[in-house]
């Protein structure tokens, strides 16, 4: 069975380049334009990975993460965060948030398929 | 040092009954002569009668006369030496107001302790900000006259008197419920002879301004490597993408491509965007003003658009009315200020929307006023006014379309700092906006406007 994998973006063409690199190495990929259409897709599709942008309008990648994590069922689902922004994340939020990975803008699609890859492989493992 | 004044008038008062002393015992020496020579008179004996009366007599009268004229410059001395002094203490009251009236009048805070805590000198700007009365508190305790957010200088204060540094500079944040700000705090110490600290000043500058610009600066380069950031982005994956094989078809290949050119030419007007913004800004940018009619410049803009609209099926209306609207404009800058009104007006109004630009001249005020009219998505009332701002974008229409959040402000840079005009906008949700501008019309009677 393919993973699923949620990708939330504001930029259309990050999301369709980052679907096409996913598609093409054997995932299932499910689209998302803002934090708000992220968090109920999340919901909906019970996705096994997210890919979310930092900033975005309605709800920001961060916000989005904050409220999965309350909800019982979308609490563990591992997300990784793309950020265009120059400042760091503070470690104790990426802890308390869970964040698997930060990437940042500019990304390449390969790093990004590897690290999805590592992550997804370590939670099988455990 | 300034000598003080009272030691000035006893030293004169006393320099000038020494005088008086000198003068009474010289007068008493010559009336005694005087004497001598009445009673030698009365007794009838003539200085011509014996020689030696004579030579006695003559000796005498140039004694005195010797002694009298001393005397006369003497006095004339002193009278010049008193009146010297009159001037040189009033010069040195004149100094000392003065010294007093540029400390009182500086703009930044000066503080002045004496060895005993107590306060010396304190100027306008300290009475004001730290509100106490600058004549009255002369001479209390530091402790009573800086109270609540002034307790904190007092305690920076006595750090200095201790440590003896000379010099030491901190930032000093002031904050209660009328005021705040951030001040820049130098405290020096004033020593005596004997190395003990006899004083210490002072001088708080206000540095709110510097830090809310360098605040306003930081936020600026994090948005503006955000902004630039976003299509370098697509570029840097989509070309990754290509390298890699990963566009299996040709069409595929030819979208990718055309992503990669789209954001390339994004980037570039990023770049340019802000390059001008920051031109007018600084000043710097080259403007060139020629007599021009707006309703032409209209036109060609409405033509350089009209591929745009037609892709969303928009209706563009003008018609150019026969007026008089010859303004002095750069041409360039204002054909971007009427093409970046019109694609803004286009790109967020739905399919099948309409458009419409009015000219309208106001012969009384003497200017044009131009007007972009849609029926788009419209900005919320309490966002309309911060649609001008640089980076500002309607949060509830970034949806509608990408933008930079760069291309009002330019139009407001070009129309308010180049041309002498004024923006404006009005807006409903739903209903649409109007954008528009006003600048000087250039009288009809002349063909030249000044610039």
């Amino acid at each position: 069975m393919s993973r699923k994998i949620l990708v939330v973006d504001d930029e259309i063409h990050i999301l369709r380049v980052v679907a096409i690199k996913l598609k093409n190495n054997g995932f299932e990929v499910i689209t998302a334009e803002d934090g708000k259409q992220g968090f109920e897709t999340a919901l909906a599709e019970m996705p096994d990975m997210i890919i979310s942008d930092y900033q975005m309008p309605n709800m920001t990648g961060i916000e989005m993460v904050e409220k999965l994590r309350q909800n019982e069922t979308t609490k563990c689902i591992p997300v990784i965060m793309l950020t265009a922004r120059g400042f760091a994340i503070e470690d104790q939020q990426k802890q308390n948030l869970n964040i698997a990975e930060f990437l940042s803008k500019p990304f390449s699609p390969k790093e990004l398929l590897n690290t999805v890859e590592e992550i997804l492989q370590n939670c099988t493992a455990k | 040092m300034n000598i003080p004044a009272y030691i000035i008038i006893a030293i004169l008062l006393l320099s000038a009954s020494a005088g008086a002393v000198c003068a009474y015992l010289y007068w008493k020496k010559f009336r005694n002569g005087i004497d001598v020579i009445i009673n030698l008179l009365k007794k009838g004996q003539m200085p011509h009668s014996r020689n030696s009366d004579c030579d006695f007599i003559k000796t005498l009268s140039d004694t005195i006369r010797e002694s009298f004229n001393e005397n006369v410059s003497r006095i004339e001395t002193l009278q010049r030496q008193t009146k010297e002094l009159d001037i040189h203490i009033k010069l040195l009251g004149k100094q000392k107001n003065s010294i007093e009236d540029i400390i009182y009048s500086i703009h930044d805070v000066v503080i002045v302790s004496d060895s005993f805590d107590r306060l010396s000198m304190a100027n306008k700007a300290a009475g004001k900000l730290f509100n106490f009365d600058v004549e009255k508190s002369k001479l209390m305790l530091m402790t009573d006259v800086l109270t609540g957010p002034g307790k904190r200088l007092v305690e920076l204060i006595n750090q200095s008197k201790q440590s003896k540094i000379p010099h030491v500079k901190r930032e000093f944040t002031f904050a209660n419920e009328q005021k705040e700000g951030i001040f820049e705090c130098l405290i020096s110490c004033m020593f005596a002879s004997d190395g003990e600290v006899s004083g210490i000043i002072a001088v708080l500058h206000d540095v709110t301004k510097e830090k809310e610009i360098s605040q306003m600066k930081n936020e600026f380069v994090s948005h503006v490597s955000h902004e630039l950031k976003t299509p370098l982005a697509s570029i840097n994956a989509y070309a990754e993408m290509l390298a890699d094989g990963e566009a299996q078809d040709e069409a595929t290949v030819k979208e990718f491509c055309s992503v990669i050119q789209s954001q390339a030419q994004r980037l570039n007007r990023l770049i340019e965007d802000i390059l001008n913004i920051s031109r007018i800004e600084s000043g710097l940018v080259k403007v060139s003003k020629d007599v021009i009619s707006l309703a032409v410049l209209i036109k060609e803009a409405v033509e350089m658009i009209k591929s745009y609209a037609a892709e969303k099926d928009i209706t563009v209306n003008y018609d150019s009315p026969i007026i008089f609207d010859q303004v002095s404009a750069d041409r360039d800058m204002m054909t971007q200020v009427v093409v970046n009104l019109l694609s803004n007006a286009i790109k967020y109004t739905p399919n099948g929307g309409k458009v419409s630009i009015g000219t309208e001249v106001n012969e009384s005020e003497k200017i044009v006023r131009i007007t972009v009219t849609d029926t788009g998505v419209g900005i919320p009332e309490e966002e309309v006014q911060l649609v001008f701002n640089k980076f500002y974008r309607v949060k509830a229409n970034n949806k509608c379309a990408k933008g930079t959040g760069l291309g009002l402000n330019l139009v407001k840079q070009i129309v308010e700092t180049v041309h002498n005009g004024k923006v404006f906008v009005k807006s409903k949700v739903g209903h649409g906006s109007t954008f528009g501008f006003e600048v000087p019309l250039c009288s009809s009677l002349e063909h030249s406007c000044s610039n």
